[in-house]
């Protein structure tokens, strides 16, 4: 973490950036990030709607359950994400800030699964660890809600 | 197969998707969500021909990502059970090394569908 916060704040210094989180798992790691991050920044917090329109039986395009508060337009944009794989929902935040105009847009995540990228060229300027193809909770990943609350992450064996 | 398809906003090609599973239409339900355009199998690639020129192997993936420039395969199987698969993507990248193709795996499917429980065989 020590780390992360140290290139974010020799790359961003005197530039003020935005500290995006995408909610809700990367909430933990924001908050450390944050506190590890030794320069002026702020904090923002947008949610997607995860995709489950089938199940209501019908068909959907994706939603913003919280927008940003802040005004990105001329402001550095580091979006902090848990976990990057298949790229899909950085893909769609990064395109959709980029419309407002911001002077950058960078990405941070604490997990990375390159080999299962299905979107190229995405901003992921800093990256924790790249892990295997595991699924994790603790540290405020989740399954089905639970086990956010975990300090350290976990590999879950079996569901 | 009798599958409801709804009216998409990525989906790039001319005509109606005619997918072979429930699975398909899942994986496209998810582009389509996210906002990537998308094709059905637009491309069949040979893989092996006979003495004659005759087609022996071909291979079709599900998808295609144009603006990635990537072609998808979907596989519900297990990871550990994608063999033959992955034996037709290693040919397909030798005989057309300069396509691009991953393989979309059920857990994939699953961790962009968190809400939806979809019953994919395994």
């Amino acid at each position: 973490m020590r780390e992360l916060g140290a290139e974010i704040a020799r790359d961003y210094e005197d530039r003020e950036p935005l500290l995006v989180g995408s909610l809700k798992a990367s909430l933990v790691f924001i908050s450390d990030l944050s506190r590890a991050t030794p320069i002026l920044h702020g904090l923002d917090f947008v949610e997607l709607a995860g995709y489950g329109s089938a199940q209501m039986g019908g068909h959907e395009q994706i939603r913003v359950l919280k927008d940003l508060d802040a005004d990105i337009r001329d402001r550095d944009v580091i979006v902090v994400e848990d976990v990057v794989d298949t790229g899909l929902t950085l893909n769609y935040l990064v395109r959709t800030f980029e419309l407002r105009e911001p002077r950058s847009v960078a990405a941070v995540t604490l997990l990375d699964r390159p080999y299962r990228r299905l979107v190229a060229d995405l901003p992921v300027r800093y990256v924790g660890f790249v892990v295997p193809d595991e699924l994790f909770v603790g540290y405020g990943f989740d399954l089905h809600e639970r086990w956010r609350n975990l300090p350290d992450l976990h590999v879950l064996l079996e569901i | 197969m009798g599958l409801d398809i709804p009216v998409f906003q990525a989906y790039r090609g001319t005509s109606v998707p005619r997918f072979a599973s429930l699975a398909e239409l899942e994986c496209a339900k998810v582009l389509d969500y996210y906002g990537v355009p998308w094709l059905y199998e637009p491309r069949t690639f040979v893989l092996e021909e006979d003495e004659d020129g005759r087609v022996i192997v071909a291979f079709t993936p599900d998808f295609y990502l144009p603006e990635q420039d990537l072609y998808v395969e979907l596989t519900v199987m297990k990871q550990s059970l994608v063999t033959r698969k992955n034996r037709k993507l290693r040919k397909l990248r030798e005989r057309y090394p300069e396509v691009r193709i991953k393989l979309f795996y059920k857990r994939d499917l699953e961790r962009l569908a968190q809400h939806f429980r979809l019953d994919l065989a395994s």
